[in-house]
C-alpha cells in the first residue's frame, strides 16, 4: 500500500554573503500545526496549515516536499502570519526531478515566525447523502443527511477543522484511504408533496401497444424554507434514498434520486419510482387543414391545422393523486377548446394539473389550431 | 463450515484503534427481508442486543464475501435512544468490508439496535397457472412466487416480504457491492486496489464451490405447519409489499416457491383479434377479464409474471395445453387480455372487392389536384370453435382524410383514433358471419 511521507518541511538558512552549500545548515523541522480542511467548493479541497519557523538572520531557504501526494502546484501559497513587515518571501524555486518546491524567505533578524501553507489538495473530499423516511400516508418525512468524508490524497490528517460552506467547523481525523460518514443534518416532520407526471413527448401514448407498464414517474418535492422546517441554507447535491414507514414499526425502500443543490426558497425533486396504477391513452383523433392558401399556381403555401387530441387518465388506486400532465403543441397554435384548465410554461408547453380522486377517470380533451404552417 | 461473514461485534475503545478488544459478538435476533423485483435489490432489517459499556464504544460490522452496499449501513438503536450518540461510521483504511460505528452511550448494558441496510443477490418472480373449464367461460388463476437467494448469506428464519413495483434506482446494488471503497475515491489510484477486487472475486468463486460441494442445507420454514403458508397483502405508496406467514430460512444457492393466489371460477370471455399491422393475418387469442370483484379478484394488483393456460378436457379432469400468456402488471379494477397466440380456428379474412377513384378535381393547367379512392372490402369472419368469441376487427387507415360507409347486419363500428376504426362481433359457436364496408381515402385536395 502507497503510504506517503511528505511534508518534510525543511528549514535552511544561510548567510547572505556566505553562499557555500557546506554553510548551509539544518535549523528546525517544525511540525504540523492548526490545520484546516475546508470543503466549501466541491471542485477542489482546500488545505491550509500553520507551522512555526525558526528563521535566522539573513535568507533562509524553506524546502516543502510532496513526495506520493497529487497537489495543485501552482495552488501552493505561503502567508506569513507573524512578523509580516519583516519577512520577505524573496522567490519561489523547483528543485529537478522533484516534488518540492524551496521557498526563500529573507529576515532581518532571527525569528520565530508563524506561517500558513494552503494548497488544493487532490483525492480528497465530501459527498452529501439523504436518508428520508416518509410517513404512511406520504405527507411528510423525516430527513437525515450525512457528510462523507474520503480521503484519499496519500495523506494522513491526524487532526484537522473541517470546514464546509455553511454550519460550524468541527474536528475530524482522518487517514489516507479512510472514508467517514458523519451525521450532517437531521430533521423530523417535513413537509412534502408527492407528484405523478405524465409528460406527453416522454411516454408511449398507448399503453396498450408497448410490451411492459408504462411507468407514470411519482417525484416527492421539499420546499427548503422555513414553513418547512428548513430554509437556513442551500441543500447540497447528493443521493437521496427515500424509505416509508410500513406501519408495522418497520420501513421499505421507496427509490433513491441525485439531487442538484437546491438553494433556499427553491424546491427539491426527488424522483422515487414509478406508479403503474395510473394509467393515460393519449390519443390524436383529428388533424385536418383548414383555411387553405394556394399560389398563383394554385398550390398550397400556407394553411392552418384542425387538430383534436384526446388523453384518457386512469387512477386506478384506492387513493387521490395529483397528476401534472405536459403537452406539447409547436410553432404558433391556438386553442379552440380544452376540456381542463391548463398552464402555459413556454411557446409550446402547456401543463396542466390534474386532481383525481381514488378509482377516478378523467379525460382531457384539447381542440386546438396550428396557425400558418407552411 | 459456515461461510457467510456479517459479523457483528463490539469493540470497546481503550486507549486507541491498536488496543481495542473485541468483547462480545452478538448474535442475529431476528431478520427481515424485504426483497424488490423490479430491481436486484433487497432491504434487511436485522435486530441484535448489543452489551454497551458507558462512554465510547466500537461497533464492527464486516461483510466480507457478501453483496450488501456499505453506504446504506445504518444503526438505529431499538430502545434508549436518548443514551446512545451514533458519532460516525467509519471504513478504515486499508481494509476491505468492514465498518465501525463509534458509539457513544450513556449507560452500560445490552442495548437492542436494527440494523439495516440494501443488499443486492435475492430476487423474486410471479408466474401463474390458469385451468381454463371445458366450455372456456371460467378460468381458475393459481398465482406463484419463487424467491431465489444468491446473496452469499444465508439468513436463517427471516421474515420475508416481497414488493410488487418500480423503484428508481440510481447505482445497481451490486455494483456499490463490489466497489473496492464504499463511496468510491475522488481519483483513481494506480492498479494495485484492482488486483484487490480481483482477489475478492475468486475467493468469493471458490466459496461458492466450497458451498456447493458442503451440499447446504434444504430451505425450510420457520414454524412447522400442516398447511400452505398465507401471504398479506397490502399497498405502501405506489408498491405492494407481500408478506410471507411466519419465517422462511432460504439458503444461499436455493430457490424457494410459494404460493400467492388461488381463485376459481374466474368468468373469462374469449376474445380474438385481428389486426395486419400488429399480428400480421391470423387472428390471437385472448383471455380477457378483469381484476375487479365481479371476477372474484379486485383485492390486490396481480404482479406481472407469465401465465401458462391448460383446459379441462373431459370428466376424468385431464388438461390439454392452450398457451402461453405473459402480462404486465395488473391495477385494481383494471382489464387484462392474455394474448395466448395465433389460432386458425377462429378466422378473419378481408378481400378487397371493388376498387375505384372518382371526384377527380383539377388545376387551371389542367393537372390533377385531387382525388377518392374507393375500396370496398368483404369482411369473412369464422368461428370453427364448438365456443361462442367475441372478435375484434382493426383496421388502419394511415390516413386521418377518410369516410367510411358500412353495410351488414351487426354492430357499428368504433373510431379509436384517427385513422383506426374497431369492428365487435360475437359469434355463436360453429357459425360464420360477413360484412362490408367502403372506405373513402381522400386524396390531394379532396382533403381539404
Amino acid at each position: 500500500m502507497r503510504k506517503c511521507k511528505w511534508w518534510m518541511l525543511v528549514l535552511l538558512a544561510a548567510a547572505a554573503a556566505q553562499v557555500s552549500e557546506a554553510r548551509i545548515k539544518l535549523v528546525a523541522l517544525p511540525d504540523r500545526g492548526d490545520t484546516v480542511i475546508r470543503l466549501d467548493n466541491p471542485a477542489a479541497t482546500l488545505i491550509e496549515e500553520e507551522r512555526v519557523l525558526t528563521l535566522q538572520k539573513g535568507v533562509n531557504k524553506v524546502d516543502f516536499a510532496w513526495n506520493g501526494v497529487s497537489l495543485d502546484v501552482d495552488s501552493i501559497r505561503l502567508t506569513v502570519l507573524s512578523h509580516p513587515e519583516q519577512v520577505k518571501l524573496l522567490n519561489v524555486s523547483y528543485p529537478p526531478n522533484e516534488q518540492a518546491l524551496v521557498w526563500e524567505l529573507a529576515s532581518p533578524e532571527a525569528l520565530e515566525v508563524k506561517a500558513r501553507i494552503s494548497y488544493l489538495l487532490n483525492g480528497i473530499d465530501r459527498l452529501i447523502t439523504y436518508k428520508a423516511v416518509a410517513d404512511k400516508e406520504e405527507t411528510q418525512v423525516d430527513l437525515k443527511s450525512h457528510l462523507v468524508l474520503r480521503n484519499f490524497s496519500g495523506e494522513d490528517f491526524t487532526s484537522a477543522r473541517v470546514l464546509l460552506n455553511y454550519g460550524e467547523a468541527f474536528e475530524q481525523g482522518i487517514q489516507h484511504e479512510e472514508t467517514k460518514q458523519l451525521l450532517f443534518m437531521k430533521q423530523d416532520g417535513i413537509p412534502i408533496e408527492k407528484i405523478w407526471t405524465f409528460d406527453a413527448a416522454k411516454k408511449p401514448w398507448d399503453p396498450e401497444k408497448v410490451s411492459g407498464n408504462v411507468g407514470i414517474p411519482v417525484t416527492y418535492k421539499i420546499k427548503n424554507e422555513k414553513e418547512s422546517k428548513l430554509g437556513e441554507n442551500s441543500l447540497w447535491d447528493g443521493k437521496v434514498r427515500v424509505y416509508q414507514d410500513d406501519g408495522h414499526e418497520g420501513t421499505i425502500f421507496l427509490g433513491e434520486d441525485n439531487t442538484a443543490l437546491v438553494p433556499v426558497g427553491e424546491e427539491m425533486e426527488v424522483y422515487v419510482g414509478d406508479s403503474r396504477d395510473l394509467v393515460i391513452t393519449q390519443r390524436k383523433m383529428q388533424e385536418k387543414q383548414i383555411n387553405i392558401r394556394r399560389n398563383n399556381s394554385n398550390h398550397i403555401v400556407l394553411y392552418d391545422t384542425d387538430e383534436i387530441i384526446t388523453a384518457k387518465i386512469e387512477n386506478f388506486k384506492d387513493k387521490p393523486a395529483k397528476l401534472l400532465l405536459i403537452q406539447h403543441i409547436p410553432g404558433q397554435w391556438e386553442m379552440e377548446k380544452c376540456s381542463m384548465e391548463y398552464e402555459r410554461k413556454d411557446a409550446g408547453t402547456l401543463e396542466f394539473t390534474v386532481e383525481l380522486k381514488p378509482q377516478e377517470t378523467r379525460e382531457l380533451t384539447m381542440h386546438y389550431h396550428r396557425r400558418n404552417v407552411r | 463450515m459456515r461461510w457467510t461473514a456479517i459479523i457483528c461485534g463490539v469493540l470497546f475503545a481503550v486507549t486507541g484503534f491498536a488496543k481495542v478488544d473485541l468483547v462480545t459478538l452478538p448474535v442475529r435476533e431476528g431478520v427481515q427481508l424485504t426483497i424488490y423485483n423490479s430491481a436486484d435489490l433487497t432491504l434487511v432489517r436485522e435486530n441484535r442486543a448489543l452489551t454497551l459499556r458507558e462512554g465510547a464504544n466500537k461497533l464492527q460490522f464486516s461483510w466480507a464475501n457478501t453483496l450488501i452496499d456499505p453506504t446504506s449501513l445504518e444503526m438505529i438503536p431499538l430502545a434508549f435512544a436518548a443514551d446512545l450518540d451514533v458519532a460516525d461510521l467509519t471504513y478504515p483504511p486499508r481494509t476491505r468490508n468492514l465498518g465501525l460505528w463509534n458509539v457513544k452511550s450513556g449507560r452500560s448494558g445490552k442495548v437492542p439496535v436494527e440494523i439495516n441496510y440494501l443488499t443486492s443477490g435475492f430476487s423474486w418472480r410471479a408466474f401463474y397457472m390458469g385451468t381454463l373449464s371445458e366450455d372456456e367461460k371460467t378460468i381458475r388463476l393459481q398465482g406463484y412466487v419463487r424467491v431465489t437467494n444468491n446473496s452469499g448469506e444465508d439468513y436463517e428464519n427471516a421474515e420475508t416480504r416481497l414488493i410488487v413495483g418500480k423503484v428508481n434506482i440510481i447505482d445497481r446494488i451490486a455494483d456499490l457491492a463490489r466497489r473496492d471503497y464504499p463511496y468510491g475515491q475522488p481519483w483513481k489510484l494506480p492498479q494495485e486496489d484492482d488486483k484487490d477486487y480481483s482477489r475478492m472475486k475468486k475467493s468469493r468463486r471458490e466459496m461458492k464451490n466450497e458451498v456447493m460441494m458442503a451440499m447446504a442445507p434444504a430451505p425450510s420454514s420457520g414454524v412447522t405447519m400442516m398447511r400452505q403458508k398465507e401471504i398479506r397483502k397490502e399497498g405502501l405508496s405506489e408498491y405492494f409489499l407481500y408478506t410471507i406467514e411466519g419465517t422462511e430460512t432460504i439458503p444461499h444457492g436455493w430457490s424457494k416457491r410459494l404460493p400467492s393466489l388461488d381463485v376459481a371460477d374466474v368468468p373469462v370471455v374469449n376474445l380474438y383479434k385481428f389486426e395486419e399491422d400488429r399480428y400480421g393475418e391470423r387472428t390471437v387469442r385472448f383471455l380477457s377479464f378483469k381484476n375487479d370483484k365481479e371476477h372474484k379478484l379486485g383485492d390486490t394488483p396481480i404482479p406481472d409474471g407469465s401465465i401458462r393456460v391448460y383446459r379441462t378436457v373431459d370428466e376424468a379432469a385431464h388438461l390439454s395445453y392452450e398457451g402461453r400468456a405473459s402480462f404486465k402488471y395488473i391495477p385494481v379494477d383494471e382489464k387484462v387480455e392474455l394474448n395466448i397466440g395465433a389460432v386458425s380456428d377462429v378466422t378473419v379474412e378481408p378481400k378487397l372487392m371493388d376498387y375505384k377513384t372518382d371526384q377527380y378535381q383539377f388545376d387551371r393547367k389542367g393537372n390533377i389536384r385531387g382525388w377518392d379512392e374507393i375500396r370496398t372490402f368483404e369482411v369473412e369472419v369464422k368461428n370453427m370453435r364448438p365456443v361462442p368469441v367475441k372478435i375484434e376487427i382493426i383496421r388502419n387507415f394511415h390516413s386521418p382524410y377518410w369516410d367510411l360507409k358500412k353495410s351488414g347486419d351487426f354492430g357499428e363500428f368504433e373510431k379509436t383514433d384517427l385513422d383506426t376504426v374497431k369492428f365487435t362481433l360475437e359469434l355463436p359457436p360453429h357459425s360464420e358471419k360477413k360484412f362490408e364496408y367502403t372506405l373513402i381515402l381522400h386524396q390531394g385536395d379532396r382533403r381539404n
